[in-house]
């Protein structure tokens, strides 16, 4: 990475190993599940990437495509049926605090506080409650819900639940950023922003971000790199580097012939598959 | 102040009552029936039995059986139902069982549990243990069932063991549900309270009621049915007090307002 991360107090400083050096290794996976029918469907096949630390990385592709899947094996919370993925050089078991998750459904704890659901990971982390909450209340604030530390979920519209999920899972300082479509359920200004506000918090520490969505606008605003997927089966179909300068400012970016091209060229290549493309 | 729809809701259940009372006396006025006292004869009854202090050692006996039978209940269906809502195998091999058991009437089974057991406290409790645990284990079952699968993996992958997602995930998101369920049990327990005093008459207010059946003293008959059916009130609005208390976070439902709280 060009660009040094800055630290600051919510963020535990991570020690930076020579840039670009790969954190998530994904071996020849293979998922295959069983329909009633006896008969397999392949989410994917025969998928292998590596993801470098301080990456924003976007696996684009239709519905069905298996691009969740595979960031549910990268989470551990889904057993490949082959294959491996590796964290660190380490296999993938199971979940654990240095991949956090963000979901599409938000899976906030409704009985608990924005404050509370953002305690919850520090907490089960061992550290005291008022150090805990002082970290929490500054998430709160960075994600925009001061004053809303004391709601429950259900009082929160659904941009401000994503926001909170986003701060509860950075408050365990987890090394690798999980987004399962994450803007997938908000409208259009709703997701606008959100996009914006993921960009400036990310461009302060640059964690490794792992981001699926069927948006290509989404992919080549927010990325470094595109995976590009094409579905029955779920395979690698490119990777494009996207070389825009950041930090990335949504209205010049839009104006800019160079982030047009990349939307336009994506979009061109789903479209030339047979396939429906992506937001089809 | 309450705005005249929130006066007419709260006055709901209070009218009913004066409402029921009324037909109640006008319909005894009109069949002139020894064994059909007026509501005020019965209400009349009311206060000289609690009065007594035999009857009020019966009660307070009834109401003991009914708590422990009742606590013993929610503290085994509860883990029991939610780790068959969670885990196919615990499910698979309990749920023909409770099929099987769900329609018998559990007072039909007390000839058997009193050969056994004998006709005291142990019985008893055990028969009202039987009437709670279905509907908690039903109810938290579907509640644990009903829990979403990635606010589970959000909490594995805050480091959270397969025993801790099930006692600070499962239980509480599955607590709405599981108090629904607490709810037709406690209603259940006062059922099988009464019935079981009316098999093994040795105690309790079942046994009031039924001694006072035999000696034709019907306006004691009458204001024991109104007393049992007070206390079930009375539970009942208690318990919706404290369940709205614990579950205020949890999303609306349809709610009935079936309570006097």
């Amino acid at each position: 990475m060009a660009v040094p991360a800055r630290s600051s107090e919510w963020v535990r400083p991570v020690a930076r190993q020579e840039p670009a050096s790969a954190i998530i290794e994904i071996d020849r996976v293979s998922q295959v599940f069983q329909t009633s029918a006896r008969k397999d469907h392949v989410a994917l096949s025969d998928i292998s990437l590596t993801i470098e630390e301080g990456a924003f990385v976007s696996i684009l592709g239709p519905s069905g495509c298996g691009k969740s899947t595979l960031l549910y094996i990268v989470g551990g919370f889904v057993s490949p049926t082959s294959g491996a993925a590796k964290m660190k050089g380490r296999a993938i078991t199971g979940p654990g605090p240095d991949r956090g998750p963000v979901f599409q459904e938000f899976a906030l704890f409704p009985w608990k506080t924005v404050l509370g659901n953002v305690m919850y990971g520090p907490r089960q982390q061992g550290i005291r409650t008022a150090e805990a909450e002082a970290q929490s209340r500054a998430l709160i604030e960075m994600v925009g819900l001061k004053g809303y530390e004391n709601f429950y979920p259900k009082e929160l519209s659904g941009g401000m639940k994503q926001r909170v999920a986003l701060a509860r899972t950075l408050a365990y300082h987890p090394e690798v950023l999980l987004m399962d479509e994450p803007f997938g359920a908000l409208d259009a200004h709703t997701r606008t922003r959100l996009q914006n506000d993921l960009l400036n918090i990310w461009e302060r520490d640059r964690k490794t971000v792992l981001f699926v969505t069927h948006s290509v606008d989404e992919a080549v605003f927010l990325s470094d790199k595109v995976v590009m997927m094409s579905k029955s089966p779920g395979r690698i179909r490119q990777v494009i580097d996207i070389d825009l300068p950041r930090p990335r400012r949504r209205n010049e970016l839009l104006l800019d012939p160079r982030y047009q091209k990349y939307v336009v060229d994506i979009e061109r290549m789903f479209d030339e598959s047979d396939e429906a493309g992506p937001d089809l | 102040m309450m705005s005249s729809a929130a006066m007419a809701k709260r006055a709901a259940p209070v009218l009913a009552c004066i409402g029921l009372l009324a037909v109640w006396q006008v319909a005894s006025l009109a069949l002139k029936n020894d064994s059909f006292p007026t509501a005020i004869e019965a209400i009349r009854a009311v206060p000289s039995i609690l009065g007594d202090k035999e009857s009020l050692i019966n009660i307070l006996a009834s109401l003991r059986r009914m708590a422990m039978g009742f606590g013993a209940a929610v503290l085994f269906s509860i883990p029991l139902g939610l780790l068959m809502g969670r885990n196919a195998a615990v499910a698979a091999f309990f749920n023909p069982l409770l099929m099987v058991i769900y329609p018998v009437p559990k007072a039909a089974l007390m000839p058997i549990i009193m050969l056994w057991l004998g006709v005291g406290d142990l019985t008893k409790t055990l028969v009202i243990f039987l009437g709670v645990s279905l509907p908690v284990i039903y109810h938290s079952f579907q509640g644990a069932k009903a829990v979403q699968e990635k606010m589970l993996w959000s909490g594995a992958a805050m480091g959270l063991s397969p025993l801790q997602r099930l006692v600070r995930i499962v239980l509480p998101a599955a607590l709405p549900e599981i108090l629904t369920g607490c709810r037709t049990g406690l209603v259940l327990a006062l059922i099988t309270m009464i019935t079981s005093e009316m098999i093994a008459r040795q105690s309790g207010a079942g046994n009031i009621l039924f001694n006072a059946l035999d000696m034709g003293q019907y306006d004691t008959v009458f204001a024991m049915i109104i007393i049992v059916g007070a206390m079930g009130i009375c539970l009942d609005a208690i318990f919706e007090r404290v369940r709205a208390k614990l579950v205020r976070w949890s999303e609306p439902q349809f709610d009935i307002p079936l309570s006097f709280s």
